[in-house]
This record gives C-alpha cells, structure tokens and sequence, in this order.
C-alpha cells in the first residue's frame, strides 16, 4: 500500500539557513493528523514543501506516491496556503468555478461544486461578491471553501482557524471532522486543543526537526488521568487523590488540574473511583481525561 | 508532461480566462473603455488627415522620393492610404503597448498567492504558456478591432471597399500578432523574475537599455558582432516597413524563435521560483 506521505532524510535551507533539517516520516490516510510546534518551527516550509510551492535541497518527499507539484496529484491534492488570496478582480464563485474547471470539471459540475462548498463554510449567498469586500474570517473560509473542490484525497490546511471567531472557528472544526471520513486532513495550527480534538496523529516540528511523530491519544490509556475541579483546596484534593488505591503519583498540572499516574492493573477503574471519591467530598468536576492532554504528551517529553 | 491533453486543456483554460478578464471585470472594461479613446484619436486624426493627404500627387511623389531613400516606397502601395498609415503606427507602436498591458502576466499573482490556489491543479509551464496564449488572444482581438475600425473609416471615405483591402488587413492582422508575439513572451519572462506588473515593466525597460549598451560597446570594439544586433526583438520592424503583402510573413522566422526561447526562459524561472 502507498503512503499518503513519506518524507526521507528532507532537509530545506534557506541561504545558510536551515528550516528543516533531516526529517523522516510516513504518514498513511485516515484520521486528521496534525502539525504542531513553535514559531519559526518550519511548519508552513513543510506545507509549501507539500504543496510544491518550494523543493527540497536535499532527500526525497512523496505524495501518494509522486513528487508534490506532479501532475498526477491535481485534484487529488489540496491545501488551504497561509496567506494567499484570491484575484480581486473577480467574484468568489467566478473563481472557484474556474478552478473547478481547472480539476476537470465541466461547467455545470463546476459550478454545483462550488455552491456546495461555499454553502458547506456557510457562505452560499456571498458566491457574487469579490474577494475584498469580504472580511477576513469570510475571505479564510473561502479559501477552504476551494480546498473542498471536487474530490480530494489530503488537504492540507494551514492555519484553518488562525483569525475566526469563536463561532466560525467551531463551525471549520465540525466541517473538517464531518468530512474527515473522506478525505485525509494535514492541519496545521498553534490551537493545541484544537488539534487534539480534531486529530489521530500528531508531527511535532521543533527548530526544523521532528521531535515526535505519534498518536494523539497514545499515552492515554498507560495509568494516567487528568482530573480538572472547580477552584477549590488544591492541597487538600492532592492528598487525598494521592491516597487513593494504585496512585503512584500526583501532579499539579495548573490551577485545579491534577494528573494522576497510577497503575492500571491494580487499579483498571481509577476513573470511576475518583469521580466516587469527589462525590463523595463534595468536590465538583469540570473535566476528567484519560490519559494526558496533548499538551502534557508533547511539552512533559520535549522539555524534560 | 504526463498527460499532454490536460496540458493543452489547461492552457486553453487559463487563455480563455485573460480574455474574460478584458470584458468581465471592471478593470477589462477600463482598459477596453482606454482603447478605444485612444483608437478614435488615431483614426479620427493621423490615419484620417494622412490618408486624405496621400491622395494628393504632390505629396505622394515627395514621400516617394522620401522613403524610396530609406528604403520604404512600399508604404504608398498598400491598396488603401489608411492601411498604409495604420501598418506604420502599429508597427512602431504596438510593440510598447504589449510591454505596458501583458507585463502582469503572472507577477501580482504570485506576490498575492493565487498562484498557490492555480498550481495545486495545474503545472507551472501551463500557466506561463496559458497566461502568454490569454495575452496574445486579448492582442489578436483588439487589434482585430482597430483594424476594422480602421477599414470602416476607409469605406467611409471611398463609398465601398476593394476585396485586396480584407486580404491586406489579414496579412496586416496577422504580421502583428507574429511581431507582438517575443515582446508579450519577453514579459512573460520579466513577470515571472519579479512581483509587480511596474517592476516587470520597469525590468524590460532598463533590461533593454542595459542590453543595448552592453551590445553598442561590444561592436564599437568589436564591429564583427554587427550582426548580434539583428537578433534583438523588433529587429525585423525596419524591414518590415519596407515591404507589403504576403512578402511580409517571410520575416515571420526570427519573432516566433525569439518567442519560443523567451517562453523557455520564462517557464524555467518559473519552474525554480518559490511561490
């Protein structure tokens, strides 16, 4: 079976300058998969790599089994880049339709995919306006409103929310999770809950390496439980999670959020315990995790 | 290219979309709206008054023995005095008209990033061959129109048009597109190496000159490499002038060569840019 993505000792300079340096990984179509890491981590160098938008100076990267930017891969590739724009001589539908066309479309068929999609970011009744007289939320959610054209394998999505409202970011996080049955989503983003929600595979880029590539829920099952309570005695609820049969150990993590490292065979219901033992104390929850955040997972082995 | 029909596909795609860019936008129509002002001035007063003055004998033996000194007598035997007058302007002028309208041919795209959305479902040369086939579409139109124009004045004036007229304006029409044809792929290239249409034209202009120079100074030393000079595009334009019908396509060799290696060039630069 091909890879959706394989990527062999890659490396990318910019002058003397290395943005990603020696990277390796195989990524295979499923569930989204995520691209985390710092400002400056080469995040969007690795996107634009995908895309084609740049090539590599040294190894090899393959899309569904071709070089990014082959011809084989119109239509099966698409991307939401940072930054770019639409032409703003014409309308939001004039160009989408033409892009349709561009994919193979024929112009019916071009110009039903491009109402669905612009109905599908809630932006159906915009298709006659230019890009300029929209807002900058808007002008985002057609641009993954092209990212939707027709039938893509993997789109890759820059950003996806960076810049919409709370409302409209929630609406592209339902979108990308209602359509991620067919279609495999990169997404890249500084939102890490975001991702962690979204997602089934995490790349953690830092300073142009792959620190990590795993499962975003890997951790989450090996005696490990996040207990987020009310404001409250922290000291208190310390000792007494730390009582609790199986705990090996308890963490303050932030401000009323624990983390319990236990042992599962001598406690397999942990959960079930705690949540008797604040019943029971009178301590109200908000939030209880099996297994770290993903936060916890990337930071607690990047940083020590 | 692995798939040459979607090639040619996409290429027809991108041409048609210049086109619709020239009468669906508000930008199109202003530059249509230009066009025309400046045609009405042309025809309404140099191609007009030259070509009443071309029918007079006195003045047709003066810019006989004129131009029979530089080698131009053919101008007065086009079959309508204001052929001839428009075959003259357009020659000398069309070419810096070219430079001006087709030098966005890819910069602003690249500098927004619509060409991110284009080449995730099309090649880089579709889109150098495209848009420079879109520019040549939107040339071979509007010349085409000011040549009729230029032919409705003429009827006007004689009451009825020789046949020769059409088969003159043909030949007129197409000699233009061949000799219009390196200068819209020269910026083709400068579109491609910068990222505003001022800097594309700025680029051809001081290109140009540089070039000139640099070819001046190399024959006032070495008058050998004379002939370098012969391969410059426009080169062709004196010879042109001096002759008429068919005879005309025989120059047709050097512009499209020209052409063809600056597309290439264009779509190498292309092909290596970061977009």
């Amino acid at each position: 079976m091909t890879a959706l993505i394989r990527a062999q000792a890659l490396s990318k300079k910019f002058g003397s300058k290395t943005v990603l340096d020696n990277l390796n990984f195989s990524l295979e179509a499923g569930d989204p998969i995520a691209l985390i890491g710092p400002n400056g981590a080469g995040k969007t160098t690795l996107f634009s790599l995908l895309c084609g938008y740049i090539s590599p100076s040294a190894g090899q990267l393959e899309i569904l089994g071709h070089k990014p930017g082959s011809s084989s891969l119109f239509g099966r590739v698409s991307a939401l880049p940072q930054d770019a724009q639409l032409d703003p001589n014409f309308s939001v539908q004039t160009q989408l339709e033409f892009y349709g066309r561009l994919q193979g479309m024929n112009p019916a068929t071009a110009k039903a995919e491009t109402a669905r999609v612009l109905a599908l970011v809630d932006l159906a009744d915009n298709g006659k306006q230019k890009a300029t007289a929209l807002s900058h939320g808007m002008r985002k959610r057609v641009a993954i409103a092209q990212a939707l054209l027709g039938q893509p394998e993997l789109v890759m999505l820059d950003e996806p929310t960076a810049g919409l409202d709370p409302v409209n970011a929630m609406q592209v996080r339902k979108l990308i999770a209602s359509l991620s049955k067919e279609a495999t989503f990169i997404i890249s983003s500084h939102n890490i809950f975001e991702l962690e929600r979204l997602c089934g595979t995490v790349l953690y880029l830092e300073h142009g390496r792959l620190q990590q590539q795993q499962p975003t829920h890997q951790q989450g099952v090996a005696g490990y439980l996040t207990v987020q309570l009310e404001p409250g005695d922290n000291q208190r609820v310390q000792l007494l999670l730390s009582q609790l049969p199986g705990v090996q150990k308890v963490e303050l993590l932030q401000k009323n959020e624990f983390g319990l490292c236990y042992d599962r065979e001598l406690c397999p219901d942990l959960d079930l315990t705690v949540l008797a033992l604040l019943r029971a104390e009178g301590l109200p929850y908000r939030q209880l995790t099996l297994g770290r955040s993903l936060e916890q997972q990337l930071f607690s082995v990047v940083n020590g | 290219m692995t798939n040459f029909p979607a090639f040619v596909s996409h290429c027809a795609l991108l041409a048609r979309f210049e086109l619709y860019r020239l009468v669906g936008s508000p930008r199109g129509w202003f530059a249509l709206g230009a066009f025309s002002v400046i045609w009405y001035f042309l025809l309404r007063y140099p191609i007009f008054e030259a070509s009443v003055q071309l029918q007079q004998p006195e003045v047709q033996g003066m810019l006989g023995r004129v131009f029979g000194m530089v080698g131009l007598h053919n101008l007065l035997n086009w079959p309508l005095p204001e052929l001839s007058v428009y075959w003259l302007i357009t020659l000398l002028l069309l070419p810096l008209v070219a430079v001006l309208t087709s030098a966005d041919q890819t910069a602003s795209d690249r500098s927004r990033g619509t060409l991110r959305f284009l080449t995730l479902r099309t090649s880089r040369s579709a889109i150098v061959l495209g848009r420079f086939a879109g520019q040549m579409l939107v040339q071979a139109l509007l010349v085409l129109l000011s040549l009729l124009a230029t032919l409705a004045l003429a009827g006007w004036r004689l009451g009825s048009l020789p046949l020769a007229a059409f088969e003159h304006a043909l030949i007129v029409w197409l000699n233009l597109l061949i000799v219009l044809a390196p200068f819209t792929a020269l910026m083709a290239l400068c579109s491609a190496l910068v990222r505003s249409s001022k800097l594309a034209i700025s680029l051809a202009i001081v290109g140009s000159g540089l070039l000139m120079g640099l070819l001046s100074t190399l024959i006032w030393y070495w008058p050998d490499f004379l002939w370098l000079l012969e391969y410059l595009p426009g080169a062709q334009l004196p010879l042109l002038l001096g002759e008429q019908g068919w005879n005309t396509l025989q120059y047709a060799a050097l512009p499209l060569a020209q052409t063809a290696v600056l597309l290439t060039l264009a779509w190498l630069v292309m092909k290596g840019k970061a977009l």
